[in-house]
């Protein structure tokens, strides 16, 4: 017999098994059915597999995978019939060797890092502020980093010692304007190059990697993540800044909490503060906010006199420590499946 | 910067009870660290941001106290008598190098009696030195003096043993190549060009700024005494105590933005106290030399200014009182402005938005409202966003757990993979963790270490991805940051294969993606290939082989692939369409087709495809290859699959089928030179 002719049987034997299941009205009839087609000795499906014999033998792989698969059709048919007559005189045959305690199909389900679920959460909660977001390099030149941030030459920021600065920069030293470049040591860079390309108002965040040399110790990484905000419009006051920080953190929190600003200094923002939220019957720090520095907006080239704005920064690995209860950041580093299956 | 409340009391009265002092001046800038006894006395530890050099001495503080509380204050007025000759008839003081110390001066006294200094000094300097240094000492009345100058102030002074100044002459010059020089603490330093020092005639006597010589200093046996208070650069004195690693409260203090004014009250101050507790006589006069040249320049504060920034109104009234108790003086006003010269002490009061900052601290910022109402804004979600959040959902439904591993690796990490570039990665002039410096230009070793990690923490299975950027080094200019996916799997090629076409499936990316063999570092000769989306190249992926392994110090299989996340970005269909389906049934036809082994499943896949209208074809779906050499002859095989065929305007029959199984088989007869079984 050729293979086709033997496959296009299977395919008859699958439609006639299932109108004649499907048709049968109760358990006895169905019974019968399952005879005809599914019977050990002389079932229909039985007849045809003696036929397989009669295939040349090049084809049989092909035949007994279909062979195969037609078994298993008529036998969901069968099933469905049967559960269908079950359901419907409510017949009551029981399996008294199911034991529904016994474990289920478990899926293997992978996990997003903690730290990326937190920024995640923060950029969603500040997306329903009406905050954008923005990406910018990791690897920035002076400017972006430091002069337009109204950082001078001789502020300790620009210190070697405090920022991963590139071999590069040595190279090119004999240059003329050699170009100072460094692994980013906040994202405000990010708030410059969208400034420098957008006409106010801006309301966005810029959220990534950022570098500085600490050594690595249960709460210091040289590489962490920040997230930062800006908004700039025409009327944008420090009492803006606070509430969008109060809906910030009470987002965040689930539940009502208020601000308090403490004076900080931050070169980019003056009047700068620190930002704590009361939670839990504590002030806890959020992170540092203030109105953007006059001379920051200049660089831009924007005009003071014309637009205000705010900025704040936030350190993502505190707040997703804080709220995992995770205690060492070199965690999160580390990659132990085991620590990453926890969230 | 620690501050002892008894010695507050000297210049402003402390009615108020001490934690809601601590509390205000945490509220208005100086943030309050903690509290300890010191015997009688209370040690208060305030931390002080950089722009506040005036507060890093007890009057700076109590300036501060007595704006918040609107109390009187009142601060020493030295003014000591001087019975000896000019100081500068048989001294002299030559400034070398200007930009590393702009004004030098100095005052003599002869004929001091060394002893120890007033006990109510004593206690003092205990409670601010004392918690810092558990061994601390008082040393004797002239070094003790000194301090206290320095703590009550904030200018740094220091008394050199007249006698031991050879040559009766100070210069200020710049360190010579590896000068050595035993300071006060008795270690040897080994300074270099760019360090400034206090020399005498014949060898430096102190590190300006840091640290006096050891053989310079007051002892026991001193008689006349030169009190030095001076400016030095505070770029200089900084990069000098790093290179030391000698830190002093004297170099903390000058590394900041000193009180010009500050330095010839503090040499009076100073010499008063000498003269009262160790006697002797001030030399007439003081040896001044150079000049700071910077005096404080008036600054308009706009009164609109303050509605428009902080938010709030406060009354002309309230913002008068605040900026002249903070010591600045009133120019002129009108009813819209208010013009006033900073005090020399705040240096960092330059500009408006400066004098607004002192305004809303004074003031109080917690009337600044937290309820108003922000203007609504819409915000976009990029498609960056989207399609990153998708292949998240993606990955770890196919049970891919996230990692995050650090941007910057060891060296020899980059020259085991670096399919993107051949050029060298860019390095960090100090290394990030130990031995990391160079900017990774691929996520696989990276990723391959976090297995290796795992394999020692005994966890089984290590299925993990990462998104980040990789640095390609250009030409010129910045780099060029790829954002890219990594992935590591203990399976093999095609579970991995079929993770990223799933992938490609989930984002619905259109175009054609392709695949051909290439040998790679660390990958398997065979098992690993390049990939390609619309002919750009999108990404690698391969079995690691053994020698890879090894380097990785790993036991049990890995695979890799990367593959560039902007092209998924460009190609992803983020807004599917809908488009009508058919109504009729499909059917299916298998085929069993042999081919010499050298037929990839993509040409075979393409012949199918040439063979029919695509509209009817639904579905080719590879099932199996096997080997029968003794039927097929070598180098042949067979490949099973079955394509799923459906028309839209009606049910396709069985003769049809076959007529397109028939066209298929001869379309890869002439093209491949294959044959069907059957």
């Amino acid at each position: 017999m050729a293979l086709q002719e033997f496959l296009d049987q299977l395919e008859q034997l699958v439609s006639e098994a299932e109108s004649t299941f499907n048709s049968a009205e109760n358990t006895d009839a169905l019974e019968e059915a399952r005879v005809e087609f599914l019977g050990a000795k002389n079932g229909k499906l039985k007849s045809v597999q003696k036929l397989m014999g009669t295939v040349g033998s090049e084809d049989k792989p092909v035949a007994g995978k279909t062979f195969n698969q037609t078994k298993g059709r008529i036998e969901n048919a069968f099933e469905s019939a049967s559960a269908r007559i079950k359901g419907g005189d409510g017949d009551t045959t029981r399996d008294t060797k199911f034991d529904s305690s016994l474990p289920g199909d478990r899926f293997k389900l992978g996990r997003i890092h903690p730290i990326t679920q937190t920024i995640e959460e923060l950029k969603d909660i500040m997306g329903r502020l009406g905050f954008s977001t923005a990406d910018g390099p990791e690897i920035e030149d002076d400017w972006h980093n430091f002069v337009a941030l109204n950082i001078p030459d001789d502020h300790p920021a620009r210190d070697p010692l405090e920022n991963f600065y590139l071999a590069t920069a040595e190279a090119n030293s004999g240059e003329k304007n050699p170009v100072n470049l460094l692994l980013r040591s906040q994202t405000s860079t990010v708030q410059i190059r969208v400034m420098e390309k957008t006409k106010p108002p801006i309301r966005i965040i810029s959220l990534g990697r950022v570098y500085r040399p600490d050594t690595a110790d249960a709460t210091h990484y040289p590489m962490f993540h920040q997230i930062e905000g800006l908004m700039i419009d025409t009327k944008v006051t420090m009492a803006d800044l606070k509430s969008v920080l109060r809906l910030f953190a009470t987002s965040y929190l689930g539940d009502d909490v208020t601000i308090r600003f403490r004076p900080s200094f931050f070169p980019f923002t003056e009047p700068s503060v620190e930002a704590d939220y009361y939670w839990n019957n504590q002030w806890i720090e959020f992170g540092g906010a203030g109105m953007v520095d006059p001379n920051v907006l200049q660089a831009v080239g924007y005009d003071p006199e014309e637009v205000t704005g705010f900025a704040f920064g936030l350190g993502v690995e505190r707040l997703c420590m804080r709220r995992h209860g995770i205690t060492d950041i070199r965690e999160f580093y580390k990659n132990d499946v085991r620590f990453l299956a926890q969230f | 910067m620690l501050v002892s409340w008894n010695w507050l009391t000297q210049y402003v009265a402390l009615d108020m009870n001490r934690e809601e002092l601590e509390n205000r001046l945490a509220m208005s800038g100086l943030n309050h660290e903690g509290t300890e006894s010191v015997f009688d006395d209370l040690a208060i530890d305030l931390e002080v941001t950089s722009n506040r050099p005036d507060c890093l001495g007890h009057i700076g503080v109590a300036r501060e106290i007595a704006v918040l509380y609107d109390l009187p204050i009142s601060f020493p007025n030295p003014n000591p008598t001087a019975a000896g000759p000019p100081a500068d008839s048989e001294f002299t003081v030559t400034i070398e190098t200007p930009e590393l110390c702009p004004r030098y001066t100095a005052r003599i006294i002869r004929g001091v009696k060394i002893g120890e200094s007033p006990q109510w000094m004593q206690d003092q300097l205990r409670t601010v030195f004392l918690p810092v240094s558990r061994d601390w000492k008082p040393v004797n009345n002239i070094v003790d003096i000194t301090n206290y100058v320095l703590m009550e102030c904030g200018q740094p002074l220091h008394a050199f043993d007249l006698a031991k100044l050879q040559g009766q002459q100070i210069k200020i010059r710049e360190a010579a190549d590896g000068e050595e020089f035993e300071a006060i603490d008795h270690h040897v330093y080994k300074l270099s060009p760019g360090m400034c020092v206090i020399a005498d005639a014949n060898r430096p006597v102190a590190i300006a700024g840091i640290m006096g010589g050891a053989d310079s200093e007051v002892g026991d046996d001193t008689v006349d005494i030169l009190i030095e208070s001076a400016a030095f650069s505070s770029m200089a004195t900084r990069s000098t105590s790093r290179a030391l690693n000698l830190h002093s409260p004297s170099s903390y203090r000058f590394e900041r933005a000193l009180d010009p004014e500050g330095i010839e009250w503090a040499a009076n101050r100073a010499c008063e106290l000498i003269l009262e507790h160790g006697g002797g006589t001030l030399d007439e006069g003081l040896i001044d030399v150079g000049a700071t040249n910077w005096k404080p320049e008036p600054v308009v504060m706009r009164l609109s200014q303050i509605e428009r920034i902080l938010g709030i109104s406060i009354s002309v009234e309230e913002v008068k009182r605040i900026l002249l108790a903070l010591g600045n003086t009133e120019n002129s006003s009108d009813k819209s402005s208010i013009t006033i010269t900073p005090p020399t002490w705040r240096r960092d009061l330059m500009r408006e938005a400066d004098l607004l900052e002192e305004i809303a601290r004074i003031h109080g910022y917690e009337k600044i409202p937290e309820d108003v109402g922000v203007p609504m804004a819409a915000s976009f979600k990029s498609d960056w966003d989207r399609i990153a959040a998708k292949l998240r959902t993606t990955m770890t439904a196919v049970g891919f757990d996230e990692s995050l591993t650090a941007s910057v690796v060891p060296n020899a990490w980059t020259q085991t993979y670096s399919p993107w570039s051949d050029k060298a990665p860019l390095r960090t002039i100090s290394p990030m963790l130990k031995g990391a410096d160079a900017l990774r230009t691929s996520l696989v070793p990276s990723l391959l270490e976090v297995r290796r990690i795992n394999q020692s923490l005994a966890n089984p299975d290590v299925e993990l991805f990462e998104t980040a950027k990789i640095y390609l080094p250009q030409e010129q200019g910045l780099p060029r940051e790829q954002w890219t996916l990594g992935i590591t799997s203990g399976q093999s090629f095609y579970h991995l294969k079929g993770v990223i076409e799933t992938i490609l499936s989930s984002l619905k990316v259109n175009g054609r993606f392709t695949i051909e063999s290439t040998e790679q570092d660390l990958l398997h000769t065979d098992y690993s290939a390049s990939l390609r989306l619309n002919g750009e190249h999108f990404g690698f992926i391969g079995e690691v082989d053994a020698a890879g392994l090894k380097t990785f110090s790993l036991r049990s299989p890995a695979s890799i692939a990367e593959i560039r996340m902007d092209l998924l970005v460009q190609n992803s269909t983020l807004i599917p369409q809908h488009s009508q389906l058919s109504s009729f049934p499909a059917i299916t036809r298998d085929l069993n087709i042999v081919v010499a082994e050298s037929v990839r499943w993509d040409a075979l896949e393409t012949s199918v495809l040439s063979a029919m209208d695509a509209d009817i074809l639904e579905d080719i779906t590879y099932q199996e290859t096997y080997r029968d050499p003794e039927r097929d002859g070598t180098d042949m095989k067979r490949v099973l699959f079955t394509v799923k065929l459906r028309r839209n305007d009606q049910t396709m029959t069985n003769e049809e089928a076959d007529k397109v199984r028939e066209k298929i088989v001869s379309a890869i007869e002439s093209q491949l030179d294959g044959k069907l079984l059957g």
